[in-house]
């Protein structure tokens, strides 16, 4: 009898129920291929479980077993910068057990006193039913720029793009006009309506005035991200297919 | 239990798994330093949203998943920079122009470095972190067969590039 190698895969790994088990020690009996098949697979779990072993044994650094318990300790990650360590830190014990509304409120409010502040409609606009949308300039980069792009002159670096579980198109973006603000746009009836607009805390461009599309990535953006997304972001020939059609709901 | 019994009760038992999610990190960044980057925004991310745990899950097994999660928003979201994995291209030429003389000599995390990221995971996850395969389907968020065909076409291409002793066991 022949046994798949995927069944002899799963019963080095110890994956697989009794019956199937006595049907792979008969073949491993009878066939000294099968068994050097299944040795062959134990021999790589071994392998590669060791190769990492070394890892479990090294002291943990103390700023993750801070993270851990929620206890900071002012050594911010550098993946994402130092701006976001008011996003990421300030609020977490306050917001740890609060319905996602709160936080949504609290965004909605800052973004409603950046448009008051900015007075100016290129980046957000009110719909005549009250939605926050993009306008013209955003939603001309939302709409245009792939993530990998950094047109000079743009109002915004755009970050991630995804398929929300709505099945609309969002896209992450900062505003390169401004030091502190980043966001998440879905596009909804032929506009790019906003869900979150968030300040980070402030951090220069730097010298060309352009600053990374990472910037997007303040903690509550990512929160919201995580939350809608449906599946994988898209990669640069889902951003193209996208575009293509005008990010319209496919 | 009050709530924040709960809570701490909670964080020290995601202190007790650090050792486990920067291990697994190890295996989505380059290097150490960055590894840890990923896991503190992981654990960052699971505190603020603590509240959607299900005590009846795996803790181990949600943190990983917040971690990949976590980890693909960076590559995405940073312009992929060199020092985090190409999904797409690492490990594209498997099979090809990798397997030659050279690649004999291959440590295992470097095979495992060149395998592409979706089969990296899930031999990452089985044979490293000695999750079981529907647990691992989980944090990978597809089906067990799609889980078990990575894990066996991984397997195939570390064989290739390990050339490791066949056992004998007669």
């Amino acid at each position: 009898m022949t046994v798949p190698d995927e069944t002899l895969m799963a019963y080095a790994d110890g994956e697989v129920d009794a019956a199937t088990r006595a049907i792979v020690e008969a073949a491993m009996r009878d066939d000294p291929e099968v068994r050097r098949r299944v040795a062959q697979h134990q021999a790589l779990r071994e392998a590669v479980k060791g190769a990492f072993a070394a890892v479990i044994d090294e002291p943990v650094p103390p700023r993750l077993i801070a993270a851990a318990r929620g206890t900071p300790d002012g050594n911010v990650v550098d993946l994402a910068g130092a701006r976001n360590a008011a996003a990421v830190n300030a609020p977490r014990r306050g917001l740890r057990w609060q319905p996602a509304a709160m936080a949504a409120s609290l965004l909605l409010g800052l973004a409603l006193g950046y448009l008051g502040w900015r007075g100016s409609n290129t980046l957000v606009t009110v719909s005549a039913n009250g939605e926050l949308v993009a306008g013209a300039g955003l939603a001309e980069a939302l709409s245009s720029q792939l993530s990998a792009d950094h047109p000079p002159g743009t109002v915004a670096a755009t970050g991630l793009s995804f398929r929300a579980k709505t099945g609309d198109y969002c896209r992450t973006f900062s505003l390169t006009a401004t030091h502190a603000n980043s966001g998440l746009a879905c596009r909804e009836g032929g506009s790019w309506k906003l869900k979150v607009l968030a300040q980070s805390p402030e951090t220069p461009a730097n010298s060309s005035g352009f600053r990374p599309a990472a910037s997007a990535d303040s903690a509550a953006v990512r929160a919201a991200v995580e939350e809608s997304i449906d599946g994988e972001p898209l990669d640069q020939a889902g951003e193209i297919a996208a575009r293509r059609g005008n990010w319209s709901h496919p | 239990m009050s709530t924040n019994e709960i809570v701490e009760s909670i964080q020290e038992q995601i202190v007790a798994l650090l050792p486990r999610l920067r291990r697994f990190a190890r295996n989505l960044v380059r290097t150490p330093h960055d590894a840890d980057d990923m896991v503190q925004i992981a654990v960052e991310r699971a505190l603020l949203r603590l509240d959607q745990w299900h005590s009846d899950a795996r803790l181990d097994s949600w943190l990983f998943k917040i971690l990949r999660n976590a980890w693909i928003d960076e590559v995405r979201s940073r312009g992929r920079r060199a020092k985090i994995f190409m999904p797409e291209e690492a490990g594209e030429h498997v099979g090809e122009a990798s397997i030659d003389r050279e690649v004999d000599r291959l440590s295992v995390e470097a095979a495992l470095a060149r395998l592409p990221q979706d089969q990296r995971l899930a031999v990452s996850l089985v044979l490293v972190e000695g999750l079981a395969y529907k647990d691992a389907a989980d944090v990978l968020e597809v089906p067990i067969g799609t889980l078990t065909s990575r894990l066996a076409r991984g397997r195939e291409a570390l064989q290739a590039m390990l050339r490791l002793p066949e056992g004998d066991i007669s």
